[in-house]
């Protein structure tokens, strides 16, 4: 089976703030926050920088200048439990940005799909690392931080070819077992979503 | 009309599917010229058409009873392939009627409905003597079936069922029964736009094929139903050639011999057609699957000669996209000692009335 040219993959941007919205909302996978993205928020998001909340994932203590009223959240679950319980709530004219590696972008989309934000509202940046979280087509289990084109399920242990097809509603990757048509004939794994 | 069913054939374990010669005469053969043409091939679904099994909204065959004996196998083994996200109750209902309007309508010696009503409230009797089931219920009320009413009645017809979703000039699979899929995954793809459940198909998505599509469909109407053809191969006479079961099915690939082929390779047509729902506005996307081996379709001296041709000229990235790649130089060769390079009429029809005794 080939890895072909598959139009399901998302292609990401860099972030683009709307000057005319009324509120700017960049959730931040901290891991991935090198000073030169940081400084790349700085510049898009100068101007919005009013009405800008940062909500910064795990990652380093000492963030140092920013533009907008930053927060520190723990965890993914965090965001989700934030996003559902922002007292506010956020209204049409709000936008969200993230910025992170793919199976944070498409579960912080997610839960803000799930709070009632239109697609239109939200922009996703790919930044870090290119690990797959890779979804099982035969037990429909998922396998986190996959790095390598061939990886072991971690729900059935079948050997899964990862493929380009994505699913933004499971933010993974499709996985099909390698050696299905020939048994035990499995080719050796390259680091390839390093 | 009146259908001789064969309650007891199988399409797992002995394989004791069989086409009868009526059957294979009616087959939807897909190739109307020699070469390979890569197109959306899209047109009316009137009642007519090059053979029988074109001339009905919703064809029933002979493999009727044993197909839907083998969806419930599937659907006991892995629920996940009937799946319905909840704003789509309506197009739901929507699929009922059309379904068990067309059925009662096309074969009345199998199947009725009693309406005391048109309208949701209204108390609907449905009878589907092939499987022996009289239900009495009101129509618009799940609580009165016993199950959701897109379930319940694509459980009762043969081939797989998706609902789209029309919204933002896009069409989302938001409701699907899929349990006879050429190696396509619903629980993957379930709320998937047009183009990202089409994301794996080669070539087409280059020639613009899927824009053009998803333009035509979005303005597609009601009371004008559309059809088209697609195909692949299947090893075995299958209906559960989903990826979840690859693991089962994968290894027949290699399995094939220069004397099983013509018994055990077979040609997997779908029978797509395209219906407006009227009250939700979504698609209905039927896709029956119709089965027959290279054996059979050698029957039909214009279909082995022709399967020959287009299967020499198939593309590259289809051949592997298919699945094709183990098997094909021995199905050539196969094919080959049925075509004798004489000049074949354009068409997809048979040509013949009846079929050589074997």
């Amino acid at each position: 089976m080939m890895i072909s040219d598959i139009k399901s993959r998302p292609i990401y941007r860099d972030l683009a703030p709307e000057p005319t919205a009324s509120g700017h909302l960049l959730v931040v996978e901290g891991e991935t926050l090198t000073p030169a993205l940081l400084a790349a928020f700085a510049s898009a998001f100068g101007p919005v920088a009013p009405r800008l909340h940062i909500w910064l994932v795990g990652g380093p203590q000492d963030v140092g200048a920013h533009p907008g009223r930053l927060w520190r959240l723990g965890s993914l679950a965090d965001v989700e439990d934030s996003l559902s319980c922002a007292s506010r709530g956020f209204g049409i004219g709000d936008r969200l940005y993230v910025s992170g590696t793919e199976p944070f972008l498409w579960r912080v989309a997610e839960a803000a799909g799930h709070v009632g934000f239109a697609s239109g509202q939200i922009q996703l940046h790919h930044a870090g690392s290119l690990r797959r979280r890779v979804w099982c087509t035969h037990c429909h289990s998922i396998t986190d931080d996959v790095t390598t084109h061939i990886a072991d399920c971690a729900g059935c242990g079948r050997h899964l070819l990862v493929r380009d097809h994505f699913s933004r509603r499971l933010g993974a990757f499709m996985g099909v077992m390698v050696d299905a048509e020939a048994p035990g004939q499995v080719p050796a794994r390259e680091e390839v979503f390093a | 009309m009146t259908l001789a069913f064969k309650p007891d054939e199988t399409f797992r374990g002995d394989y004791t599917y069989r086409n009868s010669d009526a059957a294979i005469l009616r087959f939807p053969f897909p190739f109307p010229e020699d070469r390979y043409m890569y197109s959306v091939n899209i047109e009316p679904h009137t009642r007519s058409g090059p053979t029988d099994v074109f001339r009905r909204p919703f064809d029933v065959d002979e493999h009727y009873i044993a197909e839907c004996r083998d969806k419930a196998i599937t659907l006991e083994r892995d629920p996940s392939r009937c799946q319905a996200l909840p704003h789509m109750m309506l197009a739901q209902w929507d699929t009922l009627e059309l379904l068990m309007e067309s059925l009662a309508a096309d074969y009345p010696a199998h199947f009725a409905l009693i309406k005391e009503g048109d309208d949701f409230g209204s108390r609907w009797t449905w009878i589907n003597r092939p499987l022996g089931i009289e239900q009495s219920f009101i129509f618009g009320n799940p609580d009165t079936l016993p199950c959701e009413p897109f379930e319940y009645i694509t459980r009762q017809a043969q081939g797989d069922f998706a609902i789209c979703d029309q919204r933002d000039n896009n069409l989302f699979m938001d409701a699907g029964m899929v349990t006879s899929q050429a190696d396509w995954s619903l629980a993957f793809d379930v709320g998937m736009s047009f183009m990202e459940w089409h994301g794996p198909v080669p070539l087409a998505h280059q020639a613009g094929v899927f824009e053009r599509a998803l333009k035509f469909l979005l303005m597609l109407r009601l009371g004008q139903p559309m059809r088209r053809l697609n195909w692949t191969m299947t090893i075995n006479p299958r209906l559960d050639t989903s990826p979840e079961s690859y693991p089962e099915w994968g290894p027949d690939r290699a399995s094939l011999t220069p004397d099983n082929i013509g018994r055990k390779l077979h040609l997997r047509v779908e029978l797509q057609t395209l219906w407006r729902l009227p009250r939700s506005n979504a698609i209905l996307f039927p896709i029956r699957c119709y089965l027959a081996s290279l054996d059979e379709l050698a029957r039909v001296p214009k279909w082995g000669a022709r399967l020959h041709r287009v299967l020499s000229t198939l593309p590259p990235e289809l051949v592997d996209y298919k699945g094709l790649t183990r098997f094909l130089p021995t199905a050539l060769d196969w094919l080959a000692a049925h075509d004798d390079g004489r000049e074949l009429p354009i068409g997809i029809e048979p040509g013949i009335a009846t079929l050589t005794p074997r």
